[in-house]
């Protein structure tokens, strides 16, 4: 058995070698380090990319003639690249209010499931607030997929109902499809009773939601007042964007977490001390980034580029891992039930990982780059990336990547080597890695390359995502 | 060129002396007069989503009365063409007339002299075949796809532009498509080929008619585009203005359209940005008097006003975004207390007051009850300082309505020397309102008369030297959001009764300084003095 099978909290699914070997052929997760695949592997990942849009198209299909059953793993995966487009296409979801979103529509699968599993075990009373879901009835006959895709159609118009009217027509659409698909062949009694059961779980997952202290979010994030400090070192507006002169959600950092007792739970030290003063450490991190800058390679610029993640024009930060997640599930062909485990506690990772991270960017609201190095060495300087509207420190790129890859590397071990295709529709290549660990940190140099974090933002963000993945790591969803 | 600045700060200041203000300072706001009830105007663009985008109006003289006549896309409604009635300096009155036009699925109108026959043809963009359609006189027009040999294809078409190249018997025209019409259930990512409709070669010799589209490939859902002279090459280039809601991987573009050669992007080695917006509308005027157009481009939230970074002939296509500093990111509700950014579309710079300095409209609605965006959005009316920085006016120029605009036009209708302004919206009846400033400026009118096949000098430069300063604009077919305008192109002078006037011309060359009347009509030739026209 393999040492990470030992763990408790892990799905008995994880990781034997025989199916690594199996997804690495299909997925090209090899242990190299050459972080470029080579064009026949590239191949096959646009084939298995392809082959999920395909199926996809065949349900269609299949719906215009008589939908055939479909099965729980199958809704999973749509539903998971529907919600990766709606976040792409959905101007309030910045990285955090996304996270919460991915975590919600997580949870809900997951309850909806370990409520007929005897298997899983419910979040309930692990996660803040939660309380148990609703029962099903006692001996009644239940379908999974029914139960499943009811519950995740009304989570997602919970959780990402902020789309606009392609995305709404997406979510009819995608919920006339499935809903048929669930349905197809079983009677109209279990129809009807696992899709209340489906909904009931939603609507206690989206009451539970709505006190957690982001539900609403006005004006994308960016409130209307705003006293920017004047103390030197300070946060100070980057960009040129009205609605950005006040930076983004101040206080996400106060929102009940989903795993950690607190946004203050893996808070970090100060970050080198604004000193203008030459020799200082804050004045030698402006001036490493300074010199960096300069003299950028074409690798650089490359992962800058791969892990820029913008909002609006990319699944986001966490929809990233996300998206890394659900490739590697599909890959190894795993069950509903691991996919639902690695889902939740990757989702509520990622969320707790922006609430953490914002908390304490706002207790620091340190000085971005851009603003020092104009000031100290370069008044004309431009970061290769566009520098986000909210304090510095520490790196909410790196936090998160550093929750995700100890939920990751805690399910599928360490090194798990895989590509990563998540980009390929905007052109930019897939990317190897040895590790989820490696992947993260070349997720938070990519914000150094990028000109828009001094490097202490990307080490203590990667240790305190770290810190915050633990909790997700240690919630136990096996019975 | 410090030298050069100071001059033209100087001439800001002389100008500002002299301009139509307010008493207690700022920019003369002007009075616009709802006549959408009495004016015969009935138009909703219609239609669920395929016409979330779209809803153009065009505004041209179809009559020959010197009187611009509006066409209004329909969406799933018919197009319609309402012919214009007013008398100079009156009521707007319109009626509506059987013309040729009445296709549905029509998202966009754009009119141009295609055959070079003096009658203003129009292209209407569709859901379907784009369709160009001749100019018969009298506000009649027929289908001309077969006898110009233009393939209309079959696409959502949304933008549009067009040029003569040097050389051509023909124009050249661009077509924006938006979402591949195949790719319903999942769109993104699928923006369909814009093409460049080029004229026909016959034996090596330019030939009346359209030869097969040249795709612009990539294509990044556009909707708009321009051909302007950005760079002052006398080769203009197309701007295209893209939606990021659909695309992947794409950007703003600048494509190079030189005669003889494929169209070719301009490159991030050249000195491009990659800018990714909701990219909805263009429209362009020097503003800061350098020569270079600056351009305002519409998107949601904060709008971008571009000027280019080291204005000179040989300029690199590096732009910054001065919006911010000039006032104009228009980038929320100014009035009704929705706090939710706002959704613009149209826009086009014009003197709204006649003070010498271009105002700028946009039109704002939401896409279709988008929860982030501001449901009561009311357009904007931006009134141009001395100084180059703009201040809403839309509210005070009772113009702010907040029906869920698209197209738009400014442009004297009534033949008054004030700029009149339509709105189409989505779902809800167009606006128009009537100019009624009191107190605005002097103003010329000037239209342009051009030897085949260029008859209207798309690409020329009006300049209008006023008593402290030269005011331009470049003659253009294309930009706004899904319509257009083409007849008087109109200028504010503020105090000058008497400015100076000059074409240059298409070809480069440079007519002669003339005087010429303010508040008048004038219609300027290659040769001859400016001929006055009066309705």
């Amino acid at each position: 058995m393999d040492k990470k099978n030992d763990r408790p909290m892990l799905s008995p699914h994880a990781c034997a070698r025989s199916r690594r070997a199996r997804v690495s052929r299909i997925l090209a997760l090899r242990p190299s380090r050459t972080p470029w695949l080579p064009k026949a592997v590239r191949s096959a990942l646009l084939a298995a990319c392809l082959c999920l849009f395909a199926g996809w198209s065949a349900m269609g299909a299949a719906a215009a003639a008589g939908p055939s059953k479909e099965t729980p793993e199958a809704i999973l995966k749509t539903r998971y690249q529907l919600v990766l487009e709606l976040v792409r296409h959905t101007p309030t979801y910045s990285p955090p209010v996304a996270s919460r979103s991915f975590a919600y529509l997580a949870v809900t699968a997951f309850e909806a499931a370990a409520s007929g599993s005897p298997r899983l075990k419910s979040l309930a009373g692990q996660l803040n607030g939660l309380a148990p879901v609703p029962a099903r009835e006692p001996g009644a006959v239940y379908d999974e997929a029914v139960v499943l895709e009811a519950a995740l159609a009304d989570a997602t118009r919970s959780f990402f109902q902020n789309t606009g009217p392609t995305g709404q027509r997406a979510i009819t659409m995608i919920a006339r499809q499935l809903g048929a698909a669930a349905a197809a062949g079983v009677a109209d009694d279990v129809v009807a009773r696992s899709a209340a059961h489906g909904r009931a779980v939603a609507e206690h997952v989206r009451a539970w939601s709505l006190t957690d202290g982001g539900a609403v979010v006005e004006n994308m994030g960016f409130p209307l007042t705003y006293a920017v400090s004047r103390e030197p070192g300070r946060w100070v507006p980057t960009s040129l964007i009205r609605q950005q002169q006040a930076p983004l959600l101040p206080a996400w950092g106060a929102n009940r977490p989903f795993a950690m007792p607190t946004g203050a739970a893996c808070d970090l030290p100060p970050p080198p001390a604004y000193d203008e003063t030459p020799g200082s450490p804050f004045y030698e991190e402006a001036r490493e980034l300074h010199a960096a800058s300069a003299r950028l390679t074409a690798e650089e610029r490359a992962i800058a580029r791969f892990w820029a993640d913008d909002p609006m024009l990319s699944p986001t930060p966490p929809g990233h891992w996300i998206s890394i997640a659900v490739q590697i599930l599909e890959a190894e062909g795993a069950p509903l039930e691991r996919r639902l485990d690695v889902l939740a506690r990757l989702g509520v990772a990622l969320a707790d990982a922006f609430i953490g991270c914002w908390h304490t960017k706002y207790r620091y609201d340190t000085v971005r780059p851009v603003t020092v190095i104009r000031k100290l060495f370069d008044p004309a300087w431009e970061p290769i990336m566009a520098t986000p509207p909210f304090p510095e420190f520490p790196s909410g790129h790196s936090t998160q990547s550093g929750a995700a890859a100890a939920v990751l590397a805690a399910a599928f071990g360490d090194p798990y080597a895989f590509t990563d295709a998540t980009h390929e529709a905007d052109g930019l290549p897939a990317r190897s890695y040895p590790s989820f660990r490696a992947a993260a940190e070349e997720a938070g140099l990519s914000r150094f390359h990028g000109g828009i974090h001094f490097r202490s933002a990307v080490t203590e963000g990667l240790k305190q995502g770290a810190c915050i993945g633990a909790h997700a790591v240690r919630l136990s969803t096996w019975r | 060129m410090p030298s050069l600045v100071v001059r033209f700060a100087a001439c800001l200041i002389a100008a500002a002396a002299a301009a139509p203000a307010e008493a207690g300072g700022g920019p003369l706001v002007p009075r616009f007069v709802d006549e959408t009830e009495a004016s015969g105007i009935r138009s909703v663009y219609a239609g669920d989503w395929e016409y979330m985008v779209g809803g153009g109006v065009a505004a041209f003289d179809c009559s020959g009365d010197g009187f611009p006549d509006l066409v209004f896309a329909g969406g799933t409604a018919p197009a319609r063409l309402y012919r214009n009635g007013s008398e100079r300096g009156g009521p707007l009155r319109f009626q509506a007339v059987e013309s040729g036009v009445e296709l549905d699925r029509v998202t966009g109108v754009y009119p141009v002299d295609i055959d070079a026959d003096d009658i203003d043809d129009i292209v209407l963009l569709r859901i379907g075949e784009t369709v160009v359609m001749r100019g018969l006189g009298g506000c009649r027009f027929e289908r001309a796809n077969e006898a110009w040999t233009f393939e209309g294809g079959d696409a959502w078409t949304s933008a549009f532009s067009a040029t003569f190249e040097a050389g051509s018997a023909w124009p050249t025209l661009a077509i924006g498509t938006y979402i591949d019409l195949d790719k319903g259930a999942m769109p993104w990512g699928n923006c369909a080929e814009n093409r460049l409709h080029r004229p026909r070669v016959e034996g090596g010799r330019p030939a009346r008619g359209f030869g097969p589209p040249v795709p612009l490939a990539p294509s990044h859902c556009a909707l708009s585009m321009l051909f302007t002279d950005w760079n002052r090459s006398g080769i203009p280039s197309l701007r295209v203005s893209n939606d990021r809601e659909y695309y992947k991987g794409g950007q703003e573009q600048l494509w190079r359209v030189e005669p003889g050669k494929p169209p070719a992007l301009y490159t991030e080695a050249e000195g491009w940005k990659s800018l990714r917006i909701w990219g909805m509308g263009i429209a362009g005027a020097d503003l800061d008097g350098d020569g270079f157009p600056e351009y305002f481009l519409t998107s949601m939230a904060d709008n971008k006003l571009q000027t280019l970074a080291d204005p000179k002939p040989s300029a690199a296509p590096v732009y910054k975004d001065v919006a911010f500093a000039r006032g104009v990111t228009a980038h929320r509700p100014y009035v009704g207390g929705d706090i939710r950014p706002s959704t613009a579309w149209h826009a086009d710079f014009q003197d709204v007051n006649n003070d010498g300095f271009a105002d700028l409209f946009v039109a704002k609605g939401n896409v279709a009850e988008m929860p982030d965006f501001a449901a009561e959005d009311p357009n904007n009316l931006l009134l141009q300082a001395p100084d180059g920085t703009f201040v809403e006016a839309g509210d005070r120029a009772g113009v702010a309505s907040t029906r869920i605009g698209r197209g738009g036009a400014l442009v004297d209708l009534n033949l008054d020397g004030l700029v009149d302004l339509v709105v189409a919206n989505r779902w809800k009846d167009a606006e128009i309102w009537r100019n009624t400033t009191a107190g605005a400026g002097h103003w010329l009118q000037i239209r342009l008369a051009d030897d085949p096949p260029n008859r209207d000098a798309i690409g020329a430069w009006i300049e209008v030297r006023l008593a402290d300063r030269i005011i331009r604009r470049e003659v253009t077919i294309g930009g706004g959001h899904a319509g257009g305008q083409l007849g008087w192109w109109h200028f504010g002078l503020g105090a000058t009764a008497t400015p100076q006037v000059r074409v240059l011309w298409p070809d480069g060359r440079e007519g002669p300084w003339q005087a010429v009347a303010g508040d008048s009509f004038q219609v300027i030739g290659r040769d001859g003095p400016p001929r006055p026209w009066t309705p």
